[in-house]
């Protein structure tokens, strides 16, 4: 379980978002939307104990996140983060054996039989098990963004963090991968993903976390934080909801006219 | 990396150490050199030549040889980048202007070593000092302290050297700068064999961190790495490295920039398989430049550095580019 208490994040010596309190739990998956800018990515390193707090604490399994060691953290929490790298002569099993640093003491150089168990699995469930000995700078964006995830999942941790993992994937890849993240957490997993679609998040998410004006506006439900004013004004935009045939609520930009014109 | 590529490291080194012993001022058979390594007591000539002439400038070789591989590719690997190498963190240019001031001192010779040494790690103190940033160390700011610091010291060199024009310091300091093993022996080896061993113990800490820092910082620290105390490991452990064999051999280029891409090619970038290959192809590389050094132009010797970039550069630009052309000829078909 991770929780946060009054936690307060800055980034470059900035504020960026204050007043955070949270209590997410094991079986759940919970998306983090908003604007670009506002701190979903900053949040998520803040729950993986990569960036520190400036003020309240994260807990996870009742253990603050800044009393635990670098092993301690990766065993419990794996995060996938965006950002590209440039790796050379690496092939996709040795980039995603990597995530087994935390299974291993600092003496323990060769891969072990759970290890290579644990780096089928990871590739198996990113669906790139024929992958495995190709170059990773020879795939494509989505391929490799499949490899991360399976570097996150190859750490076996009951938590998962992700930075838009969807971000490079086409339209199907996008919807294995938030299908795998769901699968994830219905076994009993905790996931945490910040995602810049609204309607993706409220078609995998069970709660929505709505980062805007500096804090955490909400964190609920998708039906309820789809139906939230607020958010038109933290997106800027009028939003339209639409509910579809199977009964699920969307939204969408309205003609494009942004949300002061709408409210005047 | 492929079992034969593995075997021939390992004989490699060997290999390299025979030919080593056999070629010098004074040519040597196989039986004398076998004689002489089976009776270390007998007093002769043979012995004297063997035994503290030619085994101790093959180890110190050996020794400079697979340090500053190690520490280039320890470099390399925490920096991910690929033009790192063990002078980057200023131990040598520290050095260098810190033995060059000694030299104009009037400092004895005996207290050269030292006052290198001391003075290499202390500029690669100051470096990383300079490049601290939070409680870790930044790639960028580490190479900028570095290179900006090294040249300051090399022009403490330079004005040495002029100043000491009219004394015969001059020629020393050059040929110090040029890098020679000539004239040093066991107790050298043993003063800095500490040193090299605490630098061992640091580079088989750097094994693990420097596979996970492959992907990149950000990520290693996901996977569980303490990314600060790494670094502040494998710099110190490079240090180690670096200001031992600046000690040993003064200052020889080459090695530490271009035996890890050498290694890497042959041995791939799992740092377990990368580190023995770099420390066996450097030692190797150091005892045959030692031997063409001491043979080419007996009784006088060339500066090992010298050769090194000669022969070495050249060689390792055609080994280093070919490939590339030829994977560029594929990719376009």
């Amino acid at each position: 379980m991770i929780e946060l208490h009054d936690v307060a994040l800055e980034i470059g010596g900035h504020p960026l978002l204050s007043g955070l309190s949270a209590r997410i739990g094991a079986h759940e998956l919970v998306a983090v939307v908003g604007p670009n800018g506002v701190g979903k990515t900053t949040l998520l390193r803040a729950l993986a104990g990569l960036h520190r707090t400036v003020d309240g604490v994260v807990r996870v399994d009742g253990v603050a996140i800044d009393a635990m060691t670098a092993f301690e953290r990766a065993r419990r929490i794996a995060l996938v983060t965006a950002d590209d790298v440039l790796l050379d002569a690496l092939a996709v099993r040795d980039v995603v054996a990597i995530g087994r640093f935390a299974h291993h003491r600092w003496w323990q150089w060769r891969t072990r039989e759970d290890d290579d168990a644990a780096v089928t699995r990871a590739l198996d469930a990113v669906a790139m098990s024929d992958f495995g000995d190709r170059l990773f700078a020879s795939l494509s964006s989505g391929e490799r963004q499949r490899v991360w995830i399976a570097l996150g999942l190859a750490q076996e941790t009951p938590i998962l963090l992700l930075d838009e993992p969807t971000s490079h994937l086409d339209l199907r890849v996008a919807h294995e991968i938030l299908a795998l993240l769901r699968e994830l957490a219905s076994s009993g997993k905790l996931v945490v993903c910040a995602l810049h679609d609204v309607n993706e998040a409220a078609a995998y998410a069970d709660r929505i976390a709505l980062l805007g004006n500096g804090t955490m506006l909400a964190l609920e439900p998708p039906e309820a934080l789809l139906n939230d004013a607020r958010l038109d004004g933290v997106y800027g935009i009028a939003l339209e909801r639409i509910r579809l045939p199977s009964g699920s609520l969307r939204i969408y930009a309205s003609d494009g006219r942004r949300a002061s014109q709408v409210s005047s | 990396m492929k079992p034969l590529a593995g075997l021939a490291l390992v004989l490699l080194v060997p290999a390299a150490a025979a030919v080593s012993l056999l070629v010098g001022g004074t040519p040597l058979s196989i039986e004398q050199v076998a004689g002489a390594l089976a009776h270390p007591h007998r007093a002769d000539t043979l012995n004297v030549i063997v035994w503290q002439l030619r085994l101790p400038r093959v180890c110190i070789a050996a020794t400079v040889g697979a340090a500053l591989a190690l520490c280039g590719a320890m470099l390399q690997g925490m920096l991910r980048n690929p033009l790192a190498d063990p002078y980057l963190t200023g131990v040598s240019a520290g050095a260098a202007a810190a033995i060059a001031i000694a030299m104009l001192a009037g400092a004895s010779a005996a207290a050269i070593p030292a006052i290198g040494f001391v003075a290499g790690l202390g500029a690669a103190l100051l470096v990383a000092a300079l490049a601290r940033r939070g409680s870790g160390i930044d790639a960028n700011r580490l190479i900028l302290a570095g290179v900006s610091l090294s040249t300051l010291f090399a022009a403490i060199v330079t004005l040495a050297v002029v100043r000491a024009q009219s004394s015969n310091y001059a020629g020393t300091i050059v040929a110090w700068l040029a890098g020679s093993i000539a004239g040093r022996g066991w107790h050298d080896l043993l003063t800095t064999a500490p040193y090299l061993a605490a630098g061992t113990f640091l580079a088989l800490l750097s094994i693990a961190p420097l596979n996970a820092l492959r992907i990149g910082d950000l990520r290693a620290r996901a996977v569980g790495v303490d990314v600060e105390r790494a670094q502040w490991v494998i710099l110190a452990g490079s240090s180690l490295f670096a200001a031992s064999s600046v000690v040993l051999a003064g200052l020889v280029g080459f090695i530490g920039l271009i035996v890890p891409h050498l290694a890497r090619r042959i041995a791939g970038s799992n740092a377990v398989a990368l580190l023995p290959a770099c420390a066996a192809i450097g030692a190797a590389l150091c005892m045959l430049a030692d031997a063409v050094c001491r043979s080419i132009v007996a009784p006088a010797e060339l500066p090992i550095g010298v050769l090194l970039a000669f022969i070495g550069v050249p060689t390792f630009l055609y080994l280093y580019l070919r490939p590339a052309t030829a994977a560029a000829r594929s990719a376009r078909r």
